[in-house]
């Protein structure tokens, strides 16, 4: 049974996909019911499949010799982010019911979702690095098709291609560790590489090992590679919440914490990991707080949470920066959905244009408040207790002075958040009038988010049991919930985090004076502190080797023979010298 | 090097293959650049042949062969296609003229 429900979370929103493709446009009601029944299903099974994780393969197929077999292995790290690539990508389906009403090709959008939200799922439970791959590069795929939704759009289709060679530039490190790993091992096995790892030559280990860090900071957009994930903003909404929140982005953090074991001896490594996430905290917190499009403060509170995440894998808290990610997930999908029944309501996305929408939109006012405390870290909230453990793991096992900028990061957080809280609500209305306080499928997707963020982290106990018992190799230690709340409330790291978000609070009241330092920051932010100089530096260089490579290209056939030919003699040349 | 059958056919195949390779590169006329790579196929399937006979299995070389054959026709039917169509759009067969892969 457990190896039908296993495949099942892949298979279902696959055939869903298929289904939705052939049906075609011309039948949306069966479409939005179809999509979200195969979502919710593939949901469900996901949800029941949790009990029953186990470290060992349930599903092996032979594909012969060089690839390895293809095996489903569901621990606790691949149900649990199953489990959120299908629940929370639901849900965001559920949202689209009412978001895409009036939209064209929602068979397209419907198959590339579902497509999406079975290859996260395949991501996170396949048991060979190959494969792993493979599932990665059709979830990049996906979102670049997703994220130019609308190509009729050049924002939307510069954005997507972004997004897909950022990714792809990851996807390469990825590869580049898998070929690595086939080569010394003979097989390319998750399981191979973190118990043997020490077979391995080091600097092999650490060019697989940076490779990973590479393929995960593309994907979980992080610095240097941060600058696509506010440009995918040119998406639908529910879109955005599955790239945010569901799938995409936490397969970076996911790829960390499964080779954490293996690669946590690699001199340097921990602590770029933990730079690396420091660093694409503060930056990302900076520009989200000079950034006046609602969609994309929450992208940059995205970049700076997954910063949050990957700081703690870097500090050894594999179990933290899962909490982290489950939370996140949770808060941030309430957020953009509620963003979602904004935009909606009045028509743009352009925070100086919103306010005053507390009294207009108070069901809405609500849900985003909720979403708020578990960004900002607030207790009761979800995002507090794993947020609280991230800073404490780095407290005890990383350098003083990137704790440091954590907590100021902590800090910037709080004081974006109600910056966005300020505009959107509670400050005086700017013009744009709301048409609807949520539609109705909206608000169920809300209200289940609500809860969600206000009661996950009472199943803290249950899921560091669940990384516990079938994760072997990662020495997760398993605490009950109360213990885990009580540690958190007598650690002296929570009050001083809990501070310095106060602070943050604080600062946001007494803004005035700190106008001038705003001032000389803000442009900096806005300009996105230089990184994309650098990326229009990289594309006018390959563009012009480019032209200068067009020379070979004479269009003669003559030529074009030579070349073909000359290619087939390099290569038996190479097979020869191989022999 | 004696004078064996297998030699015969390995000075053979690297002449098809050369005469077959020189056509490819130095003709103009599409009709003759499809002729040379009918040419380059021969000298393989020979290659194919010759090497069944060598290792022993005759049977494997020449059932490869023949699919080679079958496969080698229908290129040049449809080269021969292209032709007839390219002749028909641009008014020659010359390959010069044909430089819309130019980059």
């Amino acid at each position: 049974m457990l190896p039908i429900l296993t495949l099942l979370i892949i298979a279902l929103p696959w055939i869903g996909a298929a289904c939705v493709w052939l049906i075609g446009d011309s039948r949306p009601r069966l479409l939005h019911t179809l999509a979200t029944a195969f979502s919710v299903l593939s949901g469900l099974v996901a949800l029941s499949v949790l009990p029953f994780a186990t470290s060992e393969a349930v599903l092996r197929v032979s594909l012969g010799g060089i690839f390895g077999d293809f095996a489903l292995v569901p621990d606790g790290l691949g149900v649990f982010i199953s489990v959120i690539a299908t629940v929370v990508g639901s849900i965001a389906v559920i949202f689209a019911i009412d978001y895409m009403k009036h939209a064209h090709q929602l068979a397209r959008f419907y198959a590339l979702i579902l497509f999406f939200i079975g290859a996260m799922a395949g991501l996170a439970l396949s048991s060979s690095l190959l494969f792993t791959f493979f599932f990665w590069e059709i979830t990049a795929v996906c979102s670049y098709a997703l994220i130019s939704f609308h190509n009729d759009d050049p924002n939307a289709v510069a954005g997507g291609i972004k997004a897909l060679i950022f990714t792809q530039v990851g996807g390469v490190g990825l590869l580049a560790g898998a070929l690595l790993l086939y080569a010394y091992f003979g097989n390319s096995e998750i399981n191979t590489l973190l118990t043997q790892h020490q077979n391995l030559p080091p600097q092999v280990l650490a060019a697989v090992g940076f490779g990973c860090l590479v393929a995960a900071a593309a994907k979980s957009a992080q610095a240097p590679f941060h600058s696509w994930l506010p440009d995918a903003m040119e998406a639908p909404t529910p879109v955005t919440a599955l790239i945010h929140a569901a799938t995409m982005v936490n397969a970076g953090v996911y790829l960390l914490a499964r080779f954490y074991p293996a690669f946590e001896s690699i001199p340097g490594w921990r602590v770029a990991v933990m730079t690396i996430g420091v660093l694409s905290a503060l930056l990302a917190g900076l520009m989200a707080l000079a950034a006046d499009d609602i969609k994309r403060v929450l992208a940059y509170s995205t970049i700076s949470q997954l910063g949050f995440m990957f700081y703690a894998v870097g500090s050894g808290a594999i179990f933290a920066s899962q909490f982290h990610l489950l939370s996140h997930s949770i808060f941030k999908a309430l957020l953009f959905l509620s963003a979602g029944a904004v935009i909606t309501s009045l028509d743009t996305r352009d925070l100086l244009k919103m306010g005053g929408l507390a009294k207009r939109m108070p069901f809405v006012h609500v849900m985003f408040v909720i979403g708020s405390l578990g960004l900002v870290g607030l207790p009761l909230a979800n995002g507090f207790f794993s947020k609280e453990l991230i800073l404490e793991g780095g407290l005890e096992h990383g350098p003083f002075w990137l704790y440091l900028i954590m907590l100021l990061n902590a800090g910037i957080t709080a004081l974006y958040s109600v910056r966005l809280l300020w505009m959107v609500f509670w400050d005086k209305p700017h013009g744009a009038q709301p048409a609807h306080d949520g539609m109705p499928a909206m608000r169920i997707s809300l209200v289940v988010l609500a809860i969600g963020t206000l009661t996950t982290w009472l199943l803290a106990g249950n899921f560091g049991q669940l990384l516990a018992t079938t994760l072997p190799s990662h020495h997760v230690e398993a605490e009950g919930t109360m213990t885990l709340v009580e540690e958190i409330f007598t650690a002296s790291a929570t009050w001083i985090a809990l501070g310095v978000i106060l602070l943050g609070f604080g600062i946001w009241i007494a803004r005035p004076a700190f106008a001038s330092l705003a001032r000389v920051l803000k442009p900096f932010a806005q300009s996105g502190f230089g990184f994309e100089t650098v990326n229009q530096l990289i594309v006018r260089a390959t563009k012009r080797t480019a032209a200068l490579m067009q020379v070979t290209q004479t269009g003669q056939l003559n030529w074009n023979v030579v070349g073909i030919l000359a290619g087939l003699f390099a290569v038996l040349l190479i097979l020869l010298q191989g022999k | 090097m004696s004078l064996s059958l297998f030699n015969i056919a390995l000075v053979g195949l690297i002449g098809l293959l050369g005469i077959g390779f020189y056509g490819l590169m130095a003709s103009r006329n599409l009709i003759r650049i499809i002729v040379a790579l009918q040419i380059m196929v021969k000298g393989a399937l020979l290659g194919l042949i010759a090497a069944g006979q060598v290792n022993g299995q005759v049977n494997l070389g020449q059932s490869m062969a023949l699919t080679v054959i079958v496969a080698d026709t229908i290129v040049a039917v449809m080269g021969m296609a292209l032709g007839v169509q390219i002749r028909a759009r641009l008014g020659t067969l010359d390959v010069r003229a044909l430089s819309r892969l130019r980059g």
